[in-house]
């Protein structure tokens, strides 16, 4: 509402107020002028019909006066019908002007204008006063000197028998028209009445236009105005995002529909910016997934290669301590054998020998890991070698205070490689296992058939409910000579010969772990089908 | 006397196979490089011939496939610092006896020839 006040210019509603204001403004005014001129004309014709008896009545009660020639009869007549209101002038005068009787005494015996109303009633060239109208105007509406209208009535009085017989002989037989009478009477009482009139129909037109501008402006504002500004409220809501706004217009005409179909409309954009936001959400979740995907291929491609490096270098140092190795032995024995067996020197000798022999295990297992190289390649059954592992260790006395959890899968998954090679790994994870509990706990063994890059796979976990394994050292673990382990007590190769046999089967090892719960190792292999 | 032939770029290693055969009543010829071993091989005649895998100038396998080409029934016993299976395979299939892996002791070396001349 306020709108089409402030900014008529910006509003609909106010621009159809005004065109259509203006159009009934000139409607009702041409309409009510009409009607006025009808009123004005019928008001002068009931002033000349009331003029035309008040002639006709001076005419009868004039005649026997005339006849019998009481001309002051006549004077007296005239002078007491001038009383009546609104009679102005009345005169009698013949056809040459010269005025005979007149309620204005002064003028008698004088000639009436020839250029006069009165004349030019009948005349049109009131030089030649032969020439007479075709219609002459009886009657003319005039403004008198006091401003208001005035009617003039002028009426011939005709030649008849009784006049030209009368006593007087005034009037001869030839004469046609023997004289005239002429009333002046003012109109100023309908000159009032139409200014009231007209004031009235200037008040009644105003006031009508703005009833109908007022009903007009109230209606346009219901049922244009109110809708469009709610419409466009909803579409500056919808624009700020608010996708939740509906608009309010209950109404069965095009408003109605119109903000029926914005509404859908927006309910349909909400939906396809809601499956939008879930596609961007699950991309994104995608994108998260694939990075952590690669970030770990490549944290294991940079741990492999890294293992590789070292791999090579350390056989390369195996190869070369190996000779030294073989002289210190051969030397060790030959001494040997020239020392008595029970002497100081040939057991001084032995360690020698034995020490050597431990380095030697040491080289053996550190080209394990180097080479991993597969051995004797066929057809295994995981769930076997892990049962034959488990029985292996649980008889040990370091297993005495451990459980065991097996929880296989009921399938035998089976793989191609070499048995003994990953019995060497499963024992590992297990004594590792045990070490990391310090001889007392739970050790959970599980196997699952899980999906790699479409390619199925067995994965063996291996829990315990161990000390856990600081961050830090998770990149290290497979890293060989690193060990936690006190000194002499583990090479700190198990886990890189373990991550060097698995690569070469095509298999992969990661650990989860959490510092006092304990530590979880995946081992997957590549599945083979039966 | 057998003669024994050591092909080995590591002195350490020929001076162990020297000082473990020669008092067990070998006669023991050492080379430095599998050239210089070849060159030995063509000019002499050898009972056995003690040969490394990984040598500088040759490769061991190289030498192998010469030797069993020149002379078919040289006895060969491959030494290896690399204990694999595929390696050794590989050397039997070419026609060495045996291997014996670095390092090691005088009791294995000795019982590795003995048993060449055993059978």
């Amino acid at each position: 509402m306020k709108n089409i006040i402030r900014h008529p210019q910006k509003s609909l509603a106010a621009k159809l107020i005004i065109a259509i204001g203006l159009l009934m403004v000139i409607g009702s005014s041409v309409f009510w002028y009409a009607i006025f001129q009808k009123q004005e004309k019928d008001l002068s014709a009931i002033a000349v019909r009331y003029g035309g008896s008040l002639v006709n009545f001076i005419k009868e009660g004039t005649r026997d006066s005339m006849l019998a020639g009481h001309r002051s009869a006549i004077q007296q007549t005239l002078e007491d019908i001038s009383i009546a209101e609104g009679v102005e002038r009345v005169r009698i005068f013949d056809h040459k002007g010269k005025i005979s009787f007149s309620t204005f005494r002064e003028d008698i015996g004088k000639t009436v204008e020839k250029d006069s109303l009165s004349c030019r009633a009948c005349h049109s060239d009131t030089e030649k006063s032969y020439e007479l109208l075709q219609e002459p105007r009886k009657n003319s509406i005039y403004k008198a000197p006091d401003g208001f209208t005035a009617l003039k009535l002028v009426e011939p009085v005709y030649n008849e028998s009784s006049c030209y017989i009368s006593k007087c002989h005034v009037h001869s037989r030839e004469q046609k028209i023997i004289g005239f009478i002429e009333v002046d009477t003012s109109l100023a009482l309908l000159d009032e009445a139409k200014l009231k009139q007209g004031l009235a129909l200037i008040a009644y037109v105003f006031i009508f236009i703005v009833v109908i501008s007022i009903s007009l402006g109230i209606i346009l504002y219901k049922i244009v105005s109110k809708p469009v500004s709610e419409l466009t409220h909803g579409m500056e809501k919808i624009a700020a995002g608010d996708f939740n706004y509906s608009v309010p217009i209950k109404s069965e005409d095009e408003m109605g529909t119109l903000a029926r179909t914005f509404n859908s409309m927006i309910k349909d954009i909400k939906a396809a910016r809601d499956q939008r936001e879930v596609w961007t959400h699950t991309l994104e979740t995608e994108i998260a997934k694939k990075t952590e995907e690669i970030q770990k291929t490549h944290a294991g491609l940079v741990q492999t290669e890294k293992l590789a490096s070292l791999g090579r270098m350390a056989a390369g140092v195996a190869h070369e301590i190996n000779n030294p190795l073989t002289g210190i032995v051969t030397f060790a024995y030959l001494m040997k054998k020239n020392v008595s067996p029970e002497s100081q020197e040939a057991e001084d000798l032995n360690v020698i020998i034995e020490q050597a022999e431990r380095c030697s295990k040491i080289i053996k297992n550190l080209l394990a890991f180097a080479r991993a190289a597969p051995s004797e390649k066929g057809r295994i059954s995981i769930n076997k070698v892990l049962a034959q592992t488990i029985y292996m260790v649980q008889n040990q006395e370091k297993f005495y205070n451990i459980k065991f959890e097996i929880n296989m899968d009921e399938s035998d998954f089976t793989t191609l490689g070499d048995a003994s090679q990953f019995q060497q790994i499963f024992l590992n994870m297990i004594i590792n296992a045990a070490d990391a509990m310090n001889g007392r706990g739970t050790i959970t063994i599980a196997t699952r058939k899980i999906t790699v890059n479409d390619k199925p796979y067995v994965e063996i976990a291996f829990s315990d409910t161990g000390c856990g394994i600081p961050e830090e050292n998770l990149s290290k673990l497979f890293e060989p000579f690193f060990t936690t382990k006190p000194v002499g007590k583990g090479t700190g190769l198990g886990l890189s010969v373990s991550h060097g046999i698995l690569k070469n089967y095509g298999g992969q090892i990661e650990v989860k772990s959490t510092i006092g719960k304990g530590t979880t190792f995946f081992i997957k292999l590549v599945l083979i089908e039966e | 006397m057998k003669k024994v032939l050591v092909i080995d770029d590591e002195q350490i290693v020929r001076i162990s196979c020297e000082r473990t055969l020669a008092p067990e009543g070998y006669e023991v010829t050492s080379a430095s490089s599998t050239n210089e071993g070849l060159e030995l091989f063509e000019n002499n005649s050898f009972d056995l011939i003690l040969l490394d895998i990984k040598m500088p100038d040759m490769d061991g396998i190289e030498a192998l496939k010469k030797i069993k080409a020149a002379r078919p029934e040289t006895n060969v016993i491959m030494i290896t610092g690399y204990s694999t299976v595929d390696t050794a395979v590989k050397t039997l299939k070419l026609g060495a006896i045996n291997y014996i892996e670095k390092p090691f002791t005088p009791d294995i070396l000795l019982a590795a020839v003995k048993e060449v001349f055993d059978t």
